[in-house]
């Protein structure tokens, strides 16, 4: 090493066993580095001024500018109040009829409740409402309606919530049928949309369907489910919210081994009530609320 | 083997060469997890439906091997070796340097069974359950006093700033440990904090930050100021910034946690003082990528030839984009945006893997031909991981930045009607092509880190070089 650099070095040295050893210069503290850091001091000590900042006895310094978080979102709560405030008003006020006459008040209740519907309907109904990968969801953009499609109907369901359950029949599952009755059974459902199959089970199980399964109590005579079809004649409690049979829609897979494991198990659902004061959920919905996703949902595509 | 210098004692190079060798190994393993946590983000279903291999039991299994696995382990061997060779002192205890070797790798098995069965205290970074951190703190005050006695009995009259750098590390670390993990056992697995509510959020926020400023900063700076300057054999920039970089460095830190936890509980003043603190630290934080880098000026021309030094410069430039990146993020309007986004991630990574592991794997190369008494199996083997190692980065680093700004941007999003324009599904749906590659970046750095576990077992079994010392 040459006289320069030893001149230069703090004149301290470690590690010399081997290699080279440590050494330090000293050089001044860079000028650009010393003066910004400087400069973020200045910076930091003005900003203690004019925001809370540092803790007293029994408070602390408020700053110049009485900023708080809380205040601060107050104030966007509130300007976001000023723009909504008219539309609520009015959303609030009117029928859901006359609501969907009204254009803008449509589309800013559309755009409500698709941000309600993301949050809180997209996890079970799919995002947009295309319905459920693992199924037991209804599709909310067809318009095969399980209980009722009317934009009132549909605010009616959201409000209460439905629980549908359609019981198991296979007697290992606690139903009163064998394992081929349920075979049967299965066939008949599956022809109703006009599936081929064998056509003396099919038989077999129509009269099941008619008889002793009870089937058509809830389905209807015609297996076309609570919301359109009569049972023994008379109009039915759309309520039931029984699935339509014959329009190879389903609800929990349309091939033959999901249709008979439905038979078998029986299957069970439940939409939670989103209506505030109802039970069982902790996010709830207020009226208004209710009212955007209706219009909402009523947009999509199978409103009636 | 003999030693030919005169004046110096036998070094304690084995406990060294113990924890270089499971540094190795912990990396590979804590990257590995990386990968694998990474990919079960990109694809969920990858986890089979196995709890215990699910993302929020693997997670902290990640941060643990490569914080206090890996890094732990870089640590106690580069500062087992430092504080030896620049005191010209033996370790100060035998029986400690074991001690902590076994304790600390009893801490990582613990670690290992716990966490994959649920067994958590639920705190970032300080997950280990209460018997553990007992083991912790035994393993942490043995390693406190192995190291101040050898500087005690040291020969040097100067200490070297390396060990300023470790000590801080070492006696912060501790009194982070033992204050965030007060709490009261109710049964061998389970305790409640001591701290109600927010505070126990703020105590957890001032260890979390401070394991970083002193754990992944402090410690590996001192580290830098060995490595670097004996690497590109030229002396240390400055001695007086050293110092200055140092006080200020270390007396800042320690106020910047609350910046975690801007728009919560926390009372406004503790928000403010932690951001401002945070912006005050920019500077004391680069003074130690100046004095590294221009410990290399005038040796420039050597990164031509030397890949250990480009592993050096290369993590000294991180170092300085992630400590430009903090203070930024920790201003409240930024944080706004960027809190609880991919870009925390994306920021993390940028130090864990840009600086700490980085830096780690020039000093590993740099040791290991040193402690078995050998020569580098493959240099050219060094720079190719060290080109892989970068390019992994790279692509880590691009895409959780694009994957954390656009999820900070949809999140915020409004229509004209003053409606949220994005459910919280939609921005998961958005994220997913930015995991993959993320994933992708993750597995060429795990790749890199497997070329040099290969290099060293193959540098470990190369012909011992006579001419240099073995401990």
């Amino acid at each position: 090493m040459s006289d320069k650099s030893k001149v230069e070095t703090t004149g301290h040295q470690w590690d010399d066993d081997e290699g080279y050893p440590l050494k330090e210069y000293n050089n001044p503290l860079p000028k650009w580095w010393l003066y910004t850091f400087y400069a973020t001091i200045v910076w930091a000590v003005v900003y203690w001024f004019f925001y809370p900042t540092w803790p007293m006895v029994d408070d602390y310094t408020r700053g110049l500018l009485g900023w708080s978080m809380h205040k601060q979102l107050d104030e966007e709560m509130a300007e976001a109040q000023v723009q909504q405030k008219p539309f609520n008003d009015r959303l609030e006020q009117m029928s859901l009829a006359d609501i969907t006459r009204d254009p803008q008040l449509q589309q800013y209740a559309i755009s409500g409740g698709k941000a309600i519907f993301g949050d809180n309907c997209a996890p079970c109904h799919g995002s947009g409402g295309v319905g459920s990968l693992a199924g037991g969801f209804p599709v909310l953009v067809d318009d095969d309606w399980l209980i009722s499609g009317t934009i009132e109907g549909i605010q009616e369901t959201i409000q209460t919530g439905h629980t549908a359950m359609m019981p198991a029949h296979q007697t290992e599952f606690g139903g009163a049928f064998t394992a081929s009755q349920v075979d049967d059974l299965a066939a008949y459902v599956l022809s109703l949309s006009g599936r081929e199959g064998d056509k003396e089970a099919q038989a077999r199980g129509g009269v099941l369907f008619k008889g002793d399964a009870g089937c058509v109590g809830c389905h209807g005579d015609n297996g076309k489910g609570s919301a359109k079809d009569t049972s023994g004649g008379s109009p039915m409690e759309k309520t039931i919210g029984a699935p339509n049979l014959t329009d190879g829609i389903w609800l929990y897979g349309g091939d033959a081994a999901a249709v008979r494991l439905s038979i078998a198990k029986g299957r069970s659902g439940r939409m939670p009530a989103w209506r505030v004061g109802s039970e069982g959920l902790n996010r709830k919905l207020s009226p208004l609320a209710v009212k955007q996703v209706a219009v909402y949902v009523h947009s999509l595509g199978g409103g009636q | 083997m003999i030693t030919q210098r005169v004046g110096t004692e036998q070094y304690d190079y084995d406990v060294v060469k113990m924890f270089t060798i499971m540094s190795v190994i912990y990396g590979i393993v804590g990257f590995l997890i990386g990968v694998i946590i990474a990919l079960e983000l990109a694809f969920p279903e990858l986890n089979g439906g196995i709890e215990y291999i699910s993302f929020g039991r693997l997670r902290p299994l990640h941060t643990s091997a490569v914080i206090f696995a890996f890094g732990g382990s870089v640590l106690f061997a580069t500062s087992y070796y430092v504080v030896q060779r620049t005191c010209k002192a033996r370790l100060f205890s035998d029986f400690l340097s074991r001690l902590t070797f076994w304790g600390w790798n009893l801490v990582i098995v613990g670690a290992v069974v716990t966490y994959p069965l649920g067994l958590t205290q639920g705190k970032e970074y300080a997950e280990t359950i209460w018997p553990i951190d007992l083991l912790i703190t035994v393993v942490w005050v043995a390693y406190f006093i192995n190291f101040v006695g050898t500087l005690a009995k040291r020969k040097e009259r100067h200490i070297y700033v390396a060990n300023w750098f470790y000590l801080a590390f070492i006696i912060t670390v501790a009194m982070l440990h033992i204050v965030n993990n007060l709490a009261i056992p109710v049964n061998l697995t389970d305790s409640y904090s001591i701290y109600p509510g927010v505070q126990d959020a703020m105590i957890q926020w001032w260890y979390g930050h401070n394991a970083v400023g002193f754990f992944l900063t402090a410690a590996f700076l001192g580290l830098m100021y060995y490595f670097v300057p004996k690497q590109a054999e030229r002396p240390v920039y400055s001695y007086r910034l050293s110092i200055v970089h140092f006080w200020a460095l270390v007396f800042l830190y320690i106020w910047a946690g609350p910046h975690h936890l801007h728009y919560t509980a926390l009372p406004d003043w503790a928000s403010t003082l932690g951001a401002t603190f945070s912006i005050m630290l920019l500077l004391p934080s680069w003074g130690g990528m100046i004095n590294g880098i221009m410990t290399l000026s005038g040796a420039w021309d050597k990164l031509r030839t030397d890949p250990i030094l480009r592993f050096f410069i290369i993590s000294l430039s991180f170092y300085g984009m992630s400590t430009f990146e903090g203070p930024m993020m920790s201003i409240k309007s930024v944080n706004a945006l960027s809190h609880y986004t991919d870009w925390t991630i994306g920021h993390v990574h940028s130090g864990a893997l840009g600086w700490v592991a980085m830096v780690s794997f020039g000093a590993i190369y740099h040791l290991v031909p040193k402690l078995w008494g050998t020569t580098t199996w493959s240099v050219r083997l060094i720079n190719v991981h060290f080109w892989l190692a970068t390019i992994g980065i790279v692509i880590y680093i691009v895409s959780m930045w694009i994957s954390g700004v656009m999820q900070g941007l949809m999140w915020r999003a409004y229509d004209h009607y003053g409606n949220l324009t994005y459910s919280f599904a939609e921005t998961v749906g958005a994220m997913h092509p930015y995991y993959v590659f993320r994933a992708v970046g993750g597995i060429i750095f795990l790749v890199g880190a497997l070329l040099m576990a290969f290099n060293v077992v193959k540098t470990i079994g190369n012909k011992t070089v006579s001419s240099v010392r073995v401990g």
